[in-house]
């Protein structure tokens, strides 16, 4: 084909094609952000123009009076991940620490490539995990412990209470943690990496010891991306939809105790999409998912900025 | 002042530095017992649930005994199309932020929302689909699925191609640009060539990201009881038999769940294992 | 006459040494004898043995390579840091081996303090930066911690630059201002000797010359020990003079003698440019 045209305008052509494809290719990652905001929200217009903000606030959710309003969901979705990230982010940069400041290399590196794999493992697998392991242990001693405990304690009372049915919001926060950790622990292991040997150097030289240096100095010097780090678990933990729906328990009744079923958004909407028999409940589903579009992409855009910020820093 | 004698004060600073790489190295070890819990959690019920008619029946109803076999085939298929589709695209555009700097806003805006992309949420992706595919086609389908599947797949593949291409030294450019070749020569024939092993590695990263994938596929190629390789109908697929048998009330049904999720993982883990020795590979 | 000022406890048992001796004869503050030193296999200091002179400025000259940084970064066993690192020979202060097995090299490190090639201010306030180190090895009232702090900033030549945004971020301070700030943290915690790696090398020739006349404000009070690229440099600030090449320490004399007089032929070499 090439024969057909004279050889120096083959070359410009081809180039022009070339440019034309990849530079389409680039563009479609922007269409497809704005895209998914469009046809979510377009879905669930209907929902948003019904029941206005009281979509947001009411706990409600009758599929048959086709009543919906999301405060279940929405409520369920952040107190897992709050849950999920008190507990991953001290374990992540943990791990962190020892793979930059304990282990040799030689440990570090396996150990390293562990921790990955764990953040490779399918979600539908810590569902399974959650369910049939974990939600048993929760149920068992986890549950009726805390019960017995944090229970006690007047003020923390309602949110250990009821029965222990191993399935709610703290077994899905921690199954979450147990997810996210290896996220967080990774972005943390590489932002200390940048922190530049000298100034490591000069404080160790100062006679601080590794922890000292690891918590005065790296951690102050890294502390944008270590934000960034923690954000970017958050935007998983939010968004994160098998490993939650298996142990939540899809309840849409309002409970303050972290031991009894509730749901997330992710959860509502795998759960219950096959099942929505009216134009009306699908929309709602779609407007969750618009939600949760729309909660993810704002955190997800705040860890970017702050990973990027040392990026930056480290660049000068 | 003697270098030996250590300070009482020095005392419990070097006493909190080994309390806090200790707790450090407590906490490595507790995200090691959790990935050991699960992978032999998944290993023990998955090794008692298998055997061959796994890969000859087909999924069971309620109840009765059965195999995998058309969910193992849909599953590969979404695979192959998802990655068929979703590939080319994602190459070309990586080689747009890596090698074309007209519009360097533009090129950052793309790489940030690539970015962005990668972490979102797959069950709102799924929801897109359904939105653009499904409800317009009036049914679930294969191809909803793939393309799910592609859009998870695509901002892995931009990534690992932007960043292997730009790794290539300027030098090998400037060297096939001097022969005279135009630059969509350079690029097809020198670079890709040289990036071969790193746009390979997301590939295969991208596979072990949509293989587990299951929210998205609900809402596009839903599931199927029996044998079917047409992708304009709903398509068996492991993830989906995973959900609802695990779910289920029946022992059968959980038994299959299991020997899912031991293939699943089993294939997520080869296929990671490969894209890391092909990275180390490329380090030497 | 800044220095002497604020901090007695440090000062009273000095003997001020006015008159510069052509030799430098006086006691010493550390002895290194047969020092060895690997990175891995690599041998970096061949048996090395040398003095370094109580409140003299000893100036460490030769080409790259030549195993100078190596040699400060044995004393305050900033090696230790790194697995595959090792040092053999004897490094002795105050009668102890400075390099042996069981050295606190936290205390090791107070007493023998280090400036990089590059400014390094941590990330936190002017006064943080000063009172870092301090914290680490002292309980100190806030009014003592004040005083150490402004006595340190002083002695280092930049109090009256700083004194109005002590608490304002380090890195908002010039390279020569940071340079000073980490010659300041470096002495706030009462070391008795100070090692400056190049310490002028990416600084402009007005900030280097502030260092250099601090350094000569210093000398009365520490040991000090130099790593410089600029010959220059040494002949100014330098009592004694080290030349080393390919780990190994070629000639060591009073500052005048080495760069009027040297006695080796590859010290000659060097110092008319010939190599390096």
């Amino acid at each position: 084909m090439d024969q057909a045209i004279p050889k120096r305008r083959s070359g410009a052509l081809g180039d022009a094609l070339f440019r034309v494809a990849a530079f389409s290719a680039a563009l479609l990652v922007l269409v497809l952000l704005g895209a998914i905001a469009i046809s979510t929200l377009i879905g669930g217009y209907p929902t948003f123009a019904h029941f206005g903000f009281g979509f947001l606030s009411k706990a409600v959710w009758d599929p048959v009076r086709r009543e919906f309003g999301a405060l279940v969901p929405i409520y369920g979705t952040l107190v897992t991940a709050l849950i999920a990230l008190v507990l991953a982010v001290p374990v992540a940069f943990g791990i962190a620490v020892f793979l930059t400041e304990v282990a040799p290399r030689r440990l570090a590196v396996p150990t390293s490539a562990a921790i990955e794999l764990l953040a490779g493992i399918p979600s539908i697998i810590y569902g399974m995990w959650g369910l049939f392991v974990f939600a048993p242990f929760m149920a068992n001693t986890l549950d009726p412990w805390l019960s017995d405990t944090l229970g006690m304690v007047p003020g923390l009372a309602p949110l250990f209470s009821g029965p222990p049915l191993g399935l709610g919001m703290l077994t899905a926060g921690i199954i979450l943690s147990i997810m996210i950790v290896p996220f967080i622990a990774a972005v943390m292991r590489d932002v200390f990496r940048l922190v530049p040997p000298a100034l490591r150097e000069s404080a160790f030289a100062l006679g601080a010891t590794r922890w000292e240096v690891v918590w005065h100095v790296a951690l102050p010097y890294t502390r944008t991306a270590v934000w960034g780090a923690i954000f970017l678990g958050l935007g998983r933990a939010l968004g994160e939809t098998m490993a939650v729906t298996f142990v939540l328990g899809n309840s849409h009744d309002f409970n303050i105790s972290l031991l009894a079923p509730s749901t997330s958004i992710a959860a509502t909407i795998a759960n219950e999409f096959t099942e929505a028999d009216s134009p009306a409940y699908l929309s709602a589903l779609i407007a969750l998912g618009f939600i949760l579009f729309v909660i993810t992409f704002l955190v997800l855009l705040l860890a970017k900025l702050l990973l990027l910020r040392l990026a930056k820093q480290g660049a000068r | 002042m003697n270098l030996r004698k250590t300070h009482p004060r020095g005392r419990s600073r070097k006493r909190l530095n080994v309390i806090a790489l200790g707790l450090a190295t407590l906490a490595t070890a507790l995200g090691l017992v959790g990935l050991a819990s699960i992978l032999i959690t998944t290993l023990l019920n998955g090794a008692a649930a298998l055997r061959p008619s796994l890969f000859t029946e087909l999924t069971p109803p309620p109840g009765a005994e059965g195999g995998l076999a058309n969910a193992l085939f849909g599953s590969l298929l979404l695979i192959f199309v998802a990655v068929v589709m979703g590939t080319p695209i994602g190459i070309l555009a990586g080689t747009y932020l890596a090698e074309y700097n007209t519009y360097p806003k533009l090129v950052a805006t793309v790489r940030f929302i690539n970015d962005i992309l990668l972490s979102a949420p797959s069950v709102v992706i799924g929801l897109f689909v359904y939105q653009v595919i499904v409800w317009p086609s009036g049914h679930f389908s294969g191809w909803a699925g793939a393309i799910a599947l592609a859009l998870i797949l695509l901002p892995v593949v931009i990534r690992t191609t932007d960043e292997t291409m730009q790794l290539i030294p300027l030098s090998l450019r400037e060297a096939a640009l001097a022969l005279g070749a135009p630059k969509w020569r350079v690029i097809t024939q020198v670079i890709y060539r040289a990036a071969r092993a790193g746009i390979l590695t997301g590939v295969l990263l991208g596979i072990a990201r949509i293989s587990g994938e299951t929210a998205p596929l609900l809402f596009t190629a839903l599931n199927n009881q029996y044998w079917s390789t047409d992708l304009s109908r709903p398509l068996a697929n492991v993830p989906v038999v995973i959900f609802q048998f695990a779910l289920s009330p029946y022992e059968s049904w959980h038994g299959l769940a299991w020997a899912g999720a031991l293939l699943l993982t089993l294939l997520v883990l080869v296929v990671s294992i490969l894209a890391r020795s092909l990275l180390r590979e490329k380090a030497e | 006459m800044l220095v002497a000022s604020a901090q007695p406890d440090q000062l009273q048992n000095q003997t001020q040494e006015n008159g510069e001796s052509a030799a430098v004869s006086e006691k010493p503050c550390i002895i290194i004898r047969n020092l060895d030193f690997f990175y891995n296999d690599r041998q970096a200091l061949r048996n090395v043995t040398m003095t370094l002179p109580e409140r003299k400025v000893t100036g460490i000259i030769g080409p790259s390579g030549c195993g100078k940084s190596t040699l400060l970064r044995v004393l305050n066993r900033m090696y230790d840091l790194y697995p595959n690192q090792r040092a053999t020979g004897q490094v002795i202060m105050d009668g102890e081996n400075i390099i042996g097995p069981d050295v606190d090299v936290s205390l090791l490190r107070r007493r023998i303090g280090m400036v990089f090639q590059k400014p390094t201010p941590f990330p936190m306030s002017i006064y943080d930066n000063v009172a870092f180190g301090v914290r680490l090895h002292e309980r100190l009232s806030r009014a003592e911690m004040d005083e150490r702090v402004e006595w340190a900033l002083t002695s280092a030549a930049l109090w009256d630059e700083v004194k109005d945004v002590i608490r304002s971020p380090a890195t908002s301070l010039s390279g020569g201002q940071q340079q000073r700030l980490c010659i300041a943290r470096t002495i706030a915690v009462h070391p008795e000797v100070i090692l400056l790696d190049e310490p002028t090398s990416a600084l402009d020739p007005i900030s280097t010359l502030r260092i250099e006349e601090l350094i000569d404000e210093l000398k009365r009070n520490f040991t000090i020990a130099i790593v410089t690229h600029n010959l220059q440099q040494a002949a100014r600030i330098a009592d004694q003079v080290a030349f080393f090449f390919m780990g190994e320490l070629v000639e060591i004399g009073p500052s005048a003698q080495i760069f009027t007089a040297p006695k080796e032929r590859r010290t000659q070499e060097y110092i008319t440019g010939r190599f390096g």
